[in-house]
């Protein structure tokens, strides 16, 4: 022990004087840590942590590879290691004293660094500020370890320098050291799970950006203990004290056992992937957390409120505050700027019901071969996205696609609308949505259909099932009351069993979806006390009593008057929703071109003229809406997207020019489309509305929507989560 | 303790793959004998030596160093002994008490640094940067800390070599001191005076063998080369001339004046010569009589030159 002190006291003495040992340590990455801090807008909220992050790793690498690498090889080199030789000592106490003086010179500037975050830039105090200081200390002993065992295979300064400058080069820039590495393509990405310092950047963000443990991070944790236990037996069992002790070129393989490690945690991160998906997470936290002052613009706040000039400060995803007039200077909140004169800024749109499953148009036989069902989910909630819908709620899809599609969205790891989802439909057999597996193969269809279609036969069976879905992690359930008309009739669901759906959705905490096609149907609902009605009816007015009683209930009412037009556009042949420009900015060019050849095929003439005979009525639609609004009741905005001709991406957009065009204020449109929508997804104290503390998700468009409905299609720019989304790259993410 | 050699060694050979390095030697050294391996570079000197501190492992042989065995005992053995390298550094920027304090705290028993210093004249020094020394100066740290646990028994490898004529000098006193502190000591050299001067006995080490041993006095009687008498005469000689002198060996005519004559029994042949100088009436200028050195001694055994 006597001579563990002795040494470390010794070599803390000798690294103070050095003024190489203060320029590595201190100043070098202060300077990285100031340049940094400029690039990244340090001062303009998150990317503080970022820069942090950054700048501790590069130390990290410098203190590790350059102090222990080189310096004892020159040591050795300068016959000082030889001393040593002929005292009774072993390499232990030398090793180990080379480990902890990197540690004690590293954490004072670890100290300086997090006060200067904290006080030049005002980042929040680690929460976890011992995982943070455990984490870092783990990488230093452990980049110490590498240095070490380079410095153990090397015959000279001069191999000793080439051997650390490629490890220190790979480490650096492969890592999110120097440049964040989300974008890397993915076999990139995967290469980069096998550089340790890459395990330190995320393992850092992690506890800074999302107040992880250290335990959180087991795998890079077992990673650097391993590599600094095996770097450390090692040194010693390679260590020279003599410059003519030279050790066989081969023996600089030796350096790949202290990676090994690092080789069995990117074997298996080729395979399982997560710490790819926590930097993609990471990386979009990141992307959320920049202070941005929208200034000199119209805001619709969502509840009724109209502010004609003001200004919106974003900070850390959320609104941090709403100007009217005395918009400050953006000095004096820190923050980047964006001029909003002429603009309008909304909340971000909110789209209640969507099929996801079905692209909502034709396709070429090849090109569904192509298909894939979770890719296409995802572009359809990137589609969304880029058309300033913020979220949508999935109401009968694919249980399992639907719950992965959730969980990448919603996580970060992609970008997309938020996905709130019903995931099957309860409906009877016979019963509407039974239909859809009947243009599937046969063999797939059972498999189909337990995903899609929930059929109780007792209300026993239905409360389990309502009881198995809430488990499965819904966020609502939707159940079908459809008799159908024409030529089109269906079996219809037992209001008993109907009755036990909503009392055990009630007693789940889930909100009750119930598609509804005549005024029975509506007033069945609002016997079993469902949340909201689905589509209300197309062919028959519902008595102003049913919409009383639904205002009274505080029942949402979502008329989806789009999926009613796109079925009149379809049987007049009518093309009209597939050349809108959103629509055609985010639809794939095989769903356009099938849509369209479908269209014009002279066999759909047939089809035509067979949904044509359907009794619908756009104009009863309307009226239906109408005096849902005179009544009072919850209006939303659902477009039933994925039905042919209603793609996904502008679809509230759509719905509201036909709910203006029905006679609804502009006004009454817009916050159905995003606080009462917002609100009927129960996360109205999320979003929905542009208020102090909410979710930053707006809409800028040029012009007001207030007085031309269209403009809400002028889309300047999205803004999610507090993310400024780069709309152009919504479709190109791996 | 002072019966008991402080060094053994039986049969060491030491080989590096087909090298042979040391081919099978014997010494002894005895507790508080300053012992001296005397060879030229290559002979086989450091490696016994190292063989010795515990830092090269021996191929064959039986070694004692202070009752250790070298192989096994390292760390003890270490503890007890103390060694001052040829080509040693310390740190730049450590200072020279700092560094006796380092590796006094390796040892389980250290002397008081301070006197340590004084007794080495290094006292002024004692807070200077170990670059800022002069190779003397370092030498003398170098003494200095292979003195710092108060070992029984030192190793000086090469201490002068490389050093001027004056700081040797000063190591040469310094070991003398130590000498008469009752040490046991053994360096190697490949000065002759320096084992002559230091050394109770000297080990003539070449080509991995011992190829003498003794006390520098026993080497020189056993040197076939003997004493010489020279003369230098006033007046010229003729050298076809000169008579045949009792004991002596070999006649040597410088010049026409002085001659060089190697005798077996110098003082007779002396004698001799002088009678012969005054009755030439040559008339006598100078006389000198020159005993052998260790260096006529491994010339003779190598048949080569030590300093090649």
């Amino acid at each position: 022990m006597k001579q563990y002190v002795a040494v470390i006291r010794n070599d803390l003495r000798l690294a103070m004087r050095q003024k190489a040992v203060l320029f590595f340590n201190y100043l070098m990455p202060l300077t990285f840590f100031f340049i940094f801090a400029q690039a990244f807008h340090a001062e303009q909220g998150g990317a503080i942590l970022q820069v942090v992050t950054m700048v501790s790793v590069i130390g990290i690498l410098g203190n590790g590879l350059f102090g222990a690498g080189m310096r004892s090889v020159q040591d050795r080199e300068a016959n000082i290691l030889r001393r040593y030789k002929v005292a009774p000592i072993s390499p232990l106490p030398l090793l180990v004293a080379a480990m902890v003086t990197g540690l004690v010179l590293y954490m004072p500037y670890v100290a300086l660094m997090l006060s200067l975050a904290k006080f030049r830039y005002g980042m929040p105090t680690p929460p976890n500020l011992i995982s943070v200081i455990l984490f870092i200390t783990l990488g230093v002993v452990a980049i110490r370890s590498i240095g070490l065992i380079i410095a153990s295979v090397v015959n000279s300064m001069q191999e000793s320098g080439i051997l650390v400058q490629i490890v220190y080069m790979t480490m650096l820039f492969l890592s999110g050291a120097t440049f964040p590495t989300a974008t890397f393509p993915a076999w990139l990405l995967t290469a980069s799970q096998f550089i340790p310092s890459t395990w330190l950047v995320t393992g850092l963000q992690g506890i800074l950006m999302r107040q992880e443990s250290i335990i959180d991070n087991w795998q890079a944790v077992g990673a650097l203990l391993g590599t600094t236990v095996v770097g450390l037996l090692l040194s010693v069992k390679l260590f020279r004290w003599e410059k003519e002790e030279k050790i066989r070129p081969a023996g600089k393989l030796w350096v790949l056992a202290v990676l090994v490690p690092f080789v069995l945690l990117g074997s298996w991160q080729a395979y399982a992937k997560d710490n790819v998906r926590k930097i993609k997470v990471l990386d979009r936290q990141m992307s959320r957390t920049r202070t941005m002052l929208i200034r000199n613009a119209r805001i619709f706040v969502g509840n009724g409120r109209v502010i004609e000039n003001g200004a919106v400060l974003v900070k850390d995803g959320r609104i941090a505050e709403v100007y009217e007039g005395n918009i400050p200077d953006e000095k004096s909140v820190n923050a980047a700027v964006v001029e909003g004169a002429g603009k309008t800024i909304l909340p971000g749109l909110i789209d209640t019901h969507v099929h996801l499953g079905s692209p909502g148009g034709f396709m070429d036989a090849a090109d569904w071969q192509k298909y894939d069902a979770n890719q296409a989910v995802q572009r359809a909630l990137a589609a969304y996205l880029y058309s300033g819908v913020i979220a949508v709620r999935s109401l009968g899809d694919q249980l399992d696609v639907a719950l992965a599609a959730r969980q990448m969205i919603n996580g970060g790891e992609k970008l997309g609308a938020e996905l709130f989802l019903a995931g099957p439909l309860f409906t009877t057999p016979g019963g509407h949505g039974t239909e859809y597996a009947g243009r599937l193969p046969e063999f797939t269809r059972d498999q189909f259909n337990a995903g899609f279609l929930r059929m109780p036969k007792t209300p026993e069976e239905a409360r389990r099932q309502v009881d198995g879905l809430k488990k499965s992690g819904v966020d609502a359930i939707k159940a079908i009351l459809e008799l159908g008309a024409g030529e089109t009739t269906f079996n219809r669901l037992d209001p008993r069993i109907l009755h036990a759906i909503a009392a055990a959705a009630k007693a789940n905490g889930l909100p009750l979806l119930v598609h509804t096609g005549d005024s029975r149907d509506v007033e069945d609902a609002i016997a079993a006390r469902a949340a909201g009605i689905e589509h209300g009816s197309m062919r028959q007015a519902i008595p102003d009593a049913d919409f009383l009683a639904m205002a009274k209930a505080g029942m949402s009412y979502d008329p989806t008057l789009s999926v009613g037009a796109a079925f009149a556009d379809f049987a007049a042949g009518r093309l009209d929703a597939i050349n809108r420009s959103l629509v055609q900015q985010t639809a794939t060019r095989e769903l356009l071109a099938g849509t369209r050849k479908m269209m014009e095929s002279p066999e759909n003439a047939k089809m035509r003229e067979s949904i044509g005979k359907y009794p619908a009525s756009s104009a009863i639609a309307a009226d239906n809406l109408r005096r849902a609004y005179a009544a009072g009741v919850l209006l939303v905005t659902g477009s039933d997207a994925g039905n042919p001709l209603v793609i996904h991406g502008p679809t509230v957009q759509r719905e509201l020019e036909l709910w203006v065009a029905a006679g609804i204020p502009n006004a009454v449109a817009l916050q159905a489309a995003t606080l009462n929508a917002a609100r009927a997804l129960n996360a109205g104290q999320r979003f929905g509305s542009i208020e102090k503390g909410k979710e930053a998700s707006l809409l800028v468009v040029d012009g007001n929507p207030l007085q031309d409905i269209h403009a809400t299609e002028a889309i300047s720019f999205v803004l999610f989560k507090g993310e400024r989304i780069s709309r152009s790259e919504l479709f190109k993410q791996n | 303790m002072s019966d008991s050699p402080a060094i053994l060694v039986r049969g060491l050979r030491k080989s590096y793959g087909a090298v042979e390095a040391v081919r099978g030697i014997d010494f002894e050294v005895a507790s508080g004998e300053v012992f001296g391996l005397l060879g030229p570079n290559g002979a086989g000197k450091t490696t016994t030596i190292e063989i010795l501190e515990g830092i090269r492992q021996r191929t064959a042989g039986e070694v004692r160093v202070l009752g250790f065995d070298p192989d096994k005992q390292k760390t003890d053995l270490k503890d007890r002994i103390g060694v001052c390298l040829q080509a040693t550094n310390l740190p730049d920027k450590i200072k020279v008490i700092e560094a006796l304090q380092l590796f006094g705290s390796l040892y389980s028993r250290t002397l008081d640094a301070d006197l340590l210093l004084k007794r080495l004249q290094l006292e002024e020094k004692r807070d200077a940067f170990y670059h800022t020394l002069s190779g003397g100066q370092k030498q003398r740290l170098a003494i200095a800390l292979g003195l710092i646990n108060d070992p029984a028994l030192f190793f000086l490898d090469e201490p002068t070599t490389g050093l001027d004529p004056q700081v040797r000098l000063e190591i040469h006193l310094l070991i003398e001191q130590l000498r008469s502190e009752k040490r046991s000591i053994l360096l190697t050299t490949h000065y002759i005076e320096e084992a002559e001067r230091l050394c109770d006995r000297v080990a003539i080490i070449d080509s991995g063998r011992i190829i003498a041993i003794g006390s520098p006095a026993e080497l020189k009687e056993r040197s076939s080369g003997k004493s010489a008498v020279g003369i230098v005469c006033k007046r010229p000689f003729d050298a076809a001339a000169l008579p045949e002198w009792p004991g002596a060996i070999t006649t040597r005519v410088t010049g026409d004046r002085s001659l060089t004559v190697s005798s077996l029994r110098p003082a007779q042949t002396l004698v001799e010569i002088i009678k012969w100088v005054e009755a030439q009436g040559l008339g006598l200028e100078d006389v000198h009589l020159s005993r052998p050195t260790l260096e006529d001694v491994f010339i003779e055994l190598t048949g080569k030159k030590l300093r090649e």
